[in-house]
């Protein structure tokens, strides 16, 4: 569970003897202007009705109860920098960056660092669920809403929209309304990396299936093993058919044998189809890296028709990169490629199988990874296509698979995203 | 000079004055709504003159709290409900704001009633004559810029006329009105009680100062330009006041002076046409329809404002309706309901009036409460906190007024 402000205001603060200090009233963040604010001091009531600041380095937990590591903690100084959480943003009014207003915060999201220990401000809560939360009727809400058969989702703003907080004017988010949820995926990974597990999981849980498959393929593997099996097995079978397949597969790859099974028996017919068949394919071969996301356009067509065909395609629609059409046969055999900017600036009446190129440079699904990478190197490619023996198309490997295996993936994150 | 000069001049300081009215005047002239007539021409048939003093106080009582709600719209540029909420927190909030919807709604119903019983005098079915009624307030609304609703509210206001109109013609005893206008007559009944305690709750209203300060936000008032609205404020809480004098004055000197008492408007309407003539039915009709309007459309408005306020979701004139769909959703589903309410029979519209009066008076002391501790806090109003007086008269009325409820209460009595 991550914890929430309305969970820490007016409850008891305990020092490391367990003898109880006083209430806290306010918790204070600095570095507003980053993605996750930090906390750094609660403000306590004391018995005998003064006030003091507590630093959060002396702070052991905030929930379910709030536990100082120390007996008698130092008062900490407010230096004028910091952000009041419970006076200047709880129950404001949030606008969208025209100036339209939302909502307003019903509550506010805290997570543990899982490396420093420290507690973060990840996002605003907006919900129906926080209203009631704040109300103390929040599980009675919940279940009343399950047996309605519409559950309470937490609905959360991340911090990361939000662009400034000022006195006096509501808190400004740096993008419009129909935006708030397309959060970029890199920065979710990013965050989601410094959680905690529990947080993490929370903050998955309210991306829907795309957005959290695109974190998940943004993330490190061992991490989204974790987060995986945190999630719920129905929940995770749907991000897993969302995520791109190779690396859907290369996840599943790298479960327990019963695990993997369980997950392909959920997953929808296509899709699951699909891993099968990638994973039937060791792990460092052009096999094993490749995606089935192509897009294929039979023999015979005249540019005009092939780009009206491409429109309608399915494949084409999945495709999210889509440079390359692969022309092939009744057979599904590869008979040459074309670039989709060749096919668009060619004359609309010249005939595909004129203009593409018939010399392909393709990969077996056995060749090693190394092998695949020099290839693109060597080439200039942005993809290699994949075919059996009979030259039948099994997938493509692109660019940025193919160099994973030579480039680490730290330095690949500071490339330029050609994906 | 020439004399055309001077008139033009005069029009001129005239038009700067007419252009400054606003909010003020249509909060003053709504506050005489349908109950409120009701209320005027029942104490007007029962007391008589004796019953003006009270306006005179009720009026000073009225501006004081029109004049703070103004003021926090100007300095905060945010609404009432707004501010409750980002200083109370969210349980207060949200009781004061169901008391309100409550409370409102039961109000709207009696507008719709009051053009109910107006059209009737005038022979029209009140089957015709409400839905288009309320056709005509939602189209007002969801049509127009603030500019222009505001604009339509003033001319609405004019349904005053009628009343200073009858009272002239009524020529009543003006020295003797003058003389109980100023000089307290102290009767302890309960029905006397009872008529005080109606008269100011229908006239210092918890949805008079949300709308007057979510109007004044909304308009973009700030206290560069606060001045203008301060007039406005006064004049109409003075002019509104007035027009109550006026019914009473036009009751009082038929229908006391012949022993008949009425409880409704409608009811004064017919008892004034055998003793003053067939114009002041027609008259007395015509400014029921008017008022009973103009509080239709500001009724709804204000409670609109005040949930979209506390939820923080957009809301305004000068919004289209896909930019604020609660807004207008929720005015709209307030309307139909109220329309639904007077013309279903065997709907319990008394029980519901009976609430909302319940809730009014419940609120009443709350909002003014809550008023004070806003206004007097510097992180908010900077400068402009009450000044003592203010704060001392505010007090005293709040405690008067739950003093007076609950002694009701106790008392057993209930609807006013």
């Amino acid at each position: 569970m991550p914890t929430y402000l309305s969970q820490l205001i007016d409850r008891p603060v305990w020092n490391a003897q367990a003898l109880r200090l006083g209430k806290c009233q306010d918790v204070l963040v600095v570095e507003t202007d980053q993605g996750s604010p930090m906390l750094r001091a609660l403000q306590m009531l004391r018995e005998d009705g003064t006030e003091t600041f507590i630093p959060t380095s002396q702070i052991s937990t905030l929930s379910p109860a709030i536990i100082l590591t120390v007996v008698s903690p130092n008062a900490y100084e407010p230096r004028g920098e910091e952000l009041y959480l419970r006076r200047q943003v709880l129950d404001r009014q949030i606008v969208d960056v025209e100036g339209h207003r939302l909502v307003r915060v019903n509550d506010l999201q805290l997570a543990k660092g899982a490396q420093n220990g420290r507690y973060y401000l990840v996002g605003v809560s907006v919900g129906t669920s926080s209203l009631l939360r704040r109300l103390g009727v929040e599980e009675l809400g919940r279940r009343v809403m399950l047996a309605l058969g519409r559950p309470l989702r937490e609905q959360v703003i991340s911090w990361q929209d939000v662009a400034s907080v000022q006195a006096d004017a509501p808190i400004r988010l740096r993008v419009t309304q129909d935006k708030i949820s397309q959060i970029n995926p890199v920065d979710v990974a990013d965050i989601l990396s410094d959680l905690d597990r529990s947080s993490s999981v929370t903050l998955l849980n309210i991306l829907d299936d795309e957005t959290a498959a695109d974190v998940m393929s943004e993330m490190e593997p061992e991490l989204q093993m974790s987060l995986l099996a945190s999630l719920a097995p129905e929940r995770a079978a749907d991000v897993l058919e969302e995520m791109d397949p190779d690396d859907a597969a290369d996840l599943l790859a790298s479960l327990e044998e019963t695990q993997r099974e369980s997950y392909l028996e959920l997953m929808e017919h296509p899709e699951s189809v699909e891993m099968v068949k990638l994973l039937a394919f060791p792990e460092d071969t052009a096999g094993g890296i490749m995606t089935t996301e192509f897009t294929t356009l039979p023999m015979g067509y005249r540019v005009d028709d092939a780009l009206a065909y491409l429109r309608k395609s399915p494949q084409a629609q999945e495709d999210e990169t889509l440079y390359y059409l692969h022309v092939v046969d009744d057979q599904n055999r590869l008979k040459g490629v074309i670039a989709l900017r060749d096919l668009v600036m060619a004359e609309p009446e010249a005939l595909v199988d004129d203009i593409m190129e018939q010399n392909v440079i393709t990969a077996e699904p056995l060749m090693p990874q190394q092998e695949v990478a020099r290839i693109v190197a060597r080439y200039n490619l942005l993809e290699v296509p994949v075919v059996d023996p009979e030259g039948v198309m099994q997938g493509i490997v692109t660019v940025d698979d193919a160099i994973d295996a030579v480039i680490p993936t730290a330095w690949k994150k500071r490339l330029p995203r050609f994906y | 000079m020439t004399v055309w000069q001077r008139i033009r001049g005069r029009l001129q300081r005239m038009f700067f004055f007419l252009a400054i009215l606003g909010p003020g005047l249509i909060t003053a002239s709504a506050d005489n709504d349908a109950p409120g007539i009701a209320t005027y021409s029942m104490a007007g048939s029962h007391f008589g003159y004796t019953f003006l003093w009270i306006v005179v106080w009720i009026t000073f009582g009225e501006m004081v709290v029109q004049e703070m709600a103004a003021r926090m719209g100007a300095v905060t540029g945010k609404g009432l409900t707004d501010l409750i909420r980002e200083r109370f927190g969210l349980r207060l909030t949200l009781f004061v704001m169901l008391a309100l919807v409550v409370a409102n709604l039961g109000t709207t119903a009696a507008q719709f009633a009051g053009v109910a019983s107006s059209s009737e005098l005038f022979g029209v079915s009140r089957y015709i004559a409400v839905p288009l009624a309320g056709l005509v307030v939602w189209l007002l609304v969801t049509r127009g810029s603030y500019r222009r609703v505001e604009t339509v509210l003033l001319v609405l206001s004019l349904y005053a006329v009628a009343y200073v109109v009858s009272a002239f013609m009524i020529k009543p005893p003006w020295g003797e009105i003058a003389r109980q206008a100023l000089v307290p007559t102290i009767r302890l009944e309960t029905s006397y009680i009872l008529a005080v305690l109606a008269t100011v709750g229908t006239t210092i209203t918890p949805w008079a100062a949300v709308y007057m300060q979510a109007s004044v936000a909304d308009k973009g008032v700030t206290m560069r330009d606060y001045r203008n609205t301060r007039i406005d404020v006064v004049f109409g809480a003075a002019a509104g006041n007035v027009v109550s004098a006026f019914i009473i004055i036009c009751t009082a000197a038929t229908l006391f002076a012949l022993n008949i008492r009425v409880e409704t408007a409608e009811e004064a309407a017919l008892a004034l046409a055998p003793v003053a003539g067939p114009w002041a039915e027609v008259l007395f009709g015509a400014g029921l329809l008017g008022a009973s309007l103009l509080a239709a459309s500001v009724l709804p408005l204000a409670t609109t404002y005040a949930v979209c306020e506390v939820f923080g979701w957009e809301r305004g004139l000068d919004r289209s309706p896909e930019e604020a769909p609660v807004f207008y959703g929720l005015y709209t589903t307030l309307i139909v309901l109220s329309v639904l309410i007077v013309l279903i029979p065997g709907l319990p519209l008394f029980p519901l009036m009976w609430l909302s009066q319940v809730a009014n008076a419940v609120l009443l002391p709350l909002v003014l409460v809550l008023m004070l501790k806003l206004i007097n806090d510097r992180l908010i109003m900077k400068s402009w906190v009450n000044h003592r007086v203010t704060n001392v008269v505010v007090t005293v009325l709040a405690v008067l007024v739950s003093v007076a409820t609950l002694a009701l209460f106790v008392s057993g009595g209930g609807a006013g």
